[in-house]
């Protein structure tokens, strides 16, 4: 991998970044919004909402304000909310730290159970315990995930009272208390993390272990476990990364269901609220922030791809 | 005292509808230092003997007989048993160096771990003791191909490191399954040598498994034909080649496609205009990638052909060899327009400057054959839409079962579909497609190298057939030289994308090759020993 290669894919990033601030900007405009008037009520006098206008360049020309927009951003300055006032990158910012925490433990989690279910079901093919996987697998992707949670709710919550059922205490004021309250939604969205993780490393296993390398393996004398993990996992993990790429997608901005359930104030929870009000200033930058993660975690995918498949050489 | 002995062998697969039987009492033995060469066509069992004796069976395989190993049976051993035996004291050589790797591991990795498994050597003496294994099977720069992937190396290469994987141990018995029949000419050549060499170090006793009986004939001492499961004949090599005793041997030995035995009688006449002239024809491959292009780099790009100019005679024959990668499949493509292509084809006095000007009417004259008819015939058409498709296009007079009576297939193939027919009945409904329009030009891409040589001999005279009726003319790219000697009236050799000679069947014989390049080609194919019919 070149460094040549490197500069060419974060100028691809910031390349994309650009073009998704344009899309929604432009969305934000055709949005039927008047920002002056989310600001100052319906019953603004014409005056107040002219002077307020004025102020925020709302009476400029679009590409004025989206360059004065594009300006801040790249200063670090998203703008100030309409609903609240506040300026809206730190809270955007810490909503999206909220979502990455319940992403990394969801991923890891997902990790620790799917890879060795795959693992089982490929290996004891058409066995007992290859049926087991898939069902339960089959049962996992097919729930929504509100019932997923209700279900996850309903038992540990109500019935076992081990844990709480919603709300949200940081990690870094109470680790365990914090820890405590991810526990049922990192469960929720684990569950079908898992179930299409393990149904993955299941077929491509199988695929692997019926190459021919696998078998001149064995015929060198290799036991099963060396081949299995020197020789096949290698190669049929490769399409897990791509996978759990997407996943961090979909756990950034698809689980507004979850983080709805548990109360969980995460990115996605917070790009809602600001869609339902209008924030105009808020959506844009959620928005962003979202991309920019996504495009982020998939050039890492990329890299690791290329770290373990030396086939794949990036120019 | 014989390495490797089995008596009385048979093998059984329990299928849904009962027993399947592929082997059936087999008995062979191979001493040290010995050769036996195994020869048989594909589904002969040639394959399930050696996992047999490798002990890698499914386990719905059912055996009687013995197999014994220096004395001893790996038939009772346990799994672990068996693991310590394999690599250890029966190495195996796999016919397909590019699937029989690793790709996400070093050469050097794959071929240390069998020295750390078996001799218990560590990490580091196991390195340098493959990379004197490397050296030792004439692999240039050992410690530099130790660090290579699979992908960095060539086929002759990557089957010299598995060569040097299964003789690290010293073992007493070494299976080679076809390891060469996925490399060139060339190369398979010293490959060859590097196994002779080997050989004769080593005093193993080599079980050499392939379809190729010219091959045999070279490489073994003794040579065992296999047909449908059973030993039809066995003996030593020269008896067996000069005296075959079964009928099946003497099939298979005529089969052999032979220089001195031309299939294709008179010359196309001379003096009458080409048919198709190539004129300075290149085809470049590799695109300017979207971010370099912008900004303004331009890419390196690969010639799959440079300037190739040659021209086809009405009803000639014209073979094209060369090895993978000298551009043969580049020609073929560029020809029936699936290749953008510089330079010009004039074909019946036509001139085609690009693929625009691919009309129905050359589109209709040029039809082309592919090497796997399995990817080249739609698995969900029967044979009836396969062969009616060139019929609506085209607007043929012919009948559908007129065309799979010219290829001599029944007429009652026509509800089939591809997967219910042999590797050989699949070529030949491909050919009657590119026939099915009355081409003046068929370009066959290695349409025999997937098939054994008794189904390639009867699609060869098939197309001599076709050829003498319709007067239809051919491309014919082929890597095997013998057999192209036996068809071409000339012979265009392709080295690195370029045209390199230009041969007349006849000049070949008497004044031979002038381009070192044909020389070698010509030196690693020996024409096949003479045998009594």
């Amino acid at each position: 991998m070149s460094p040549s290669y490197l500069v060419k894919r974060l100028a691809l990033i910031v390349y994309t970044l650009f073009v998704v601030s344009l899309v929604v900007f432009a969305i934000t405009q055709v949005l039927p919004a008047d920002a002056a008037v989310m600001l100052l009520g319906e019953n603004a006098t014409p005056d107040a909402l002219a002077a307020i206008r004025d102020k925020l360049g709302l009476d400029q020309p679009v590409w004025v304000q989206y360059g004065h927009w594009l300006w801040g951003v790249l200063q670090g300055d998203f703008g100030t909310s309409l609903r609240t006032g506040q300026p809206v990158a730190p809270v955007m910012l810490e909503a999206l730290g909220r979502s990455l925490t319940l992403a990394v433990l969801a991923i890891a989690l997902m990790l620790v159970l799917a890879l060795p279910l795959g693992i089982i079901a490929a290996l004891r093919r058409g066995k007992l315990a290859d049926l087991v996987v898939s069902i339960v697998s089959y049962v996992g992707v097919s729930l929504p995930e509100f019932v997923t949670a209700t279900l996850i709710v309903l038992v540990l919550a109500d019935w076992l009272k081990l844990l709480p059922a919603t709300g949200f205490v940081p990690l870094t004021e109470n680790l365990w208390d914090g820890l405590a309250h991810l526990a049922l939604p990192v469960l929720t969205v684990s569950v079908i993390l898992v179930a299409h993780v393990s149904r993955m490393v299941r077929s491509e296993l199988v695929d692997v272990l019926h190459t021919d390398y696998v078998r001149a393996a064995r015929l060198k004398g290799l036991s099963r476990r060396s081949v299995l993990f020197h020789h096949a996992l290698r190669n049929a993990l490769l399409p897990t990364i791509t996978i759990v790429a997407l996943d961090v997608g979909y756990l950034l901005g698809g689980v507004i269901v979850v983080e709805e359930i548990f109360a969980l104030p995460g990115i996605g929870r917070n790009l809602i609220v600001a869609i339902q009000a209008r924030d105009l200033p808020s959506i844009q930058a959620g928005a962003l922030i979202m991309a920019a993660t996504y495009s982020v975690v998939n050039f890492l995918a990329d890299l690791a791809y290329a770290w373990i498949d030396k086939r794949i050489q990036y120019g | 005292m014989n390495v490797l002995e089995v008596r009385g062998y048979s093998l059984d697969y329990a299928t849904a509808t009962g027993f399947v039987r592929a082997l059936d009492s087999i008995d062979l033995a191979i001493a040290r230092g010995e050769v036996l060469g195994l020869v048989g066509e594909s589904g002969s069992g040639k394959t399930s003997l050696a996992w047999a004796i490798m002990r890698h069976l499914p386990p719905r395989a059912r055996e009687q007989g013995s197999i014994s190993l220096a004395g001893q049976s790996p038939m009772t051993a346990t799994e672990a048993e068996i693991a310590a035996i394999r690599g250890r004291r029966i190495g195996m050589v796999f016919q397909d160096p590019s699937t029989s790797l690793n790709p996400t591991l070093t050469l050097g990795q794959q071929l240390a771990e069998v020295l750390q498994r078996h001799r218990k050597l560590t990490r580091r003496q196991a390195w340098a003791e493959g990379e004197a294994m490397m050296a030792r099977v004439g692999l240039k720069q050992p410690a530099n191909m130790m660090r290579r992937y699979p992908h960095e190396a060539s086929g002759g290469e990557k089957q010299r490191v598995v060569i040097a994987s299964a003789f690290a141990c010293q073992p007493e018995c070494i299976l080679f399954d076809e390891p060469t029949t996925a490399l060139d000419v060339v190369t398979a050549r010293q490959i060859l040598d590097l196994f002779a060499e080997l050989q004769a170090e080593t005093s193993v006793a080599s079980l050499y498994i392939s379809h190729d009986l010219a091959l045999v004939s070279r490489v073994a001492d003794h040579v065992a034909v296999l047909h449908r499961g059973k030993l039809v004949e066995q003996g030593e090599v020269d008896a067996v080649f000069d005296a075959p005793r079964e009928d099946y041997t003497r099939r298979l030995l005529a089969a052999v496609p032979r220089p001195d035995h031309r299939l294709v009688s008179g010359k196309p006449a001379a003096g009458i205009e080409p048919l198709v002239e190539v004129e300075r024809l290149s085809v470049h491959y590799g695109r300017t990638p979207f971010l370099s292009a912008l900004v303004g780099r331009r890419t390196a790009q690969v010639a799959g052909n440079r300037e190739v100019s040659l021209s086809v005679r009405p009803g000639e024959i014209l073979g094209i060899v060369g090895e993978s990668g000298s551009g043969k499949s580049t020609l073929a493509r560029a020809l029936t327009g699936l290749n953008r292509f510089e330079g010009a084809v004039r074909f019946g006095g036509r001139r085609i400057a690009g693929r625009r000007d691919m009309d129905r009417a050359y589109r209709r004259d040029v039809q082309i054959v592919f090497q796997h008819p399995d990817s080249s015939l739609n698995p969900r058409q029967r044979v009836r839409e396969i062969l009616s498709r060139p019929l609506t296009l085209y607007g043929g007079e012919a009948r559908i079962e007129a065309l799979l009576e010219q290829v001599r297939l029944p007429a009652t193939y026509v509800e089939r579909f591809p997967h219910q027919l042999s590797g050989g009945e699949k070529q030949r409904v491909a050919i009657a497609r590119a026939f099915a329009s009355c081409p003046k030009l068929v370009i066959c891409d290695e349409i025999t190298s997937s098939l054994d040589v008794s189904v390639q001999a009867a699609v060869v005279e098939l197309l001599v057939d076709l050829q003498r009726r319709n007067g239809t003319a051919y491309l014919f790219i082929t890597h095997d030289l013998n057999l192209v000697r036996q068809l071409a009236h000339r012979i265009a050799v392709m080295y690195r994308g370029e045209l390199v000679e230009l041969l007349d069947i006849d000049d070949l014989s008497t004044t031979g090759p002038r381009h070192p390049y044909t020389r070698e080609l010509l030196d690693a194919v020996p024409p096949p020993r003479e045998y009594k019919s």
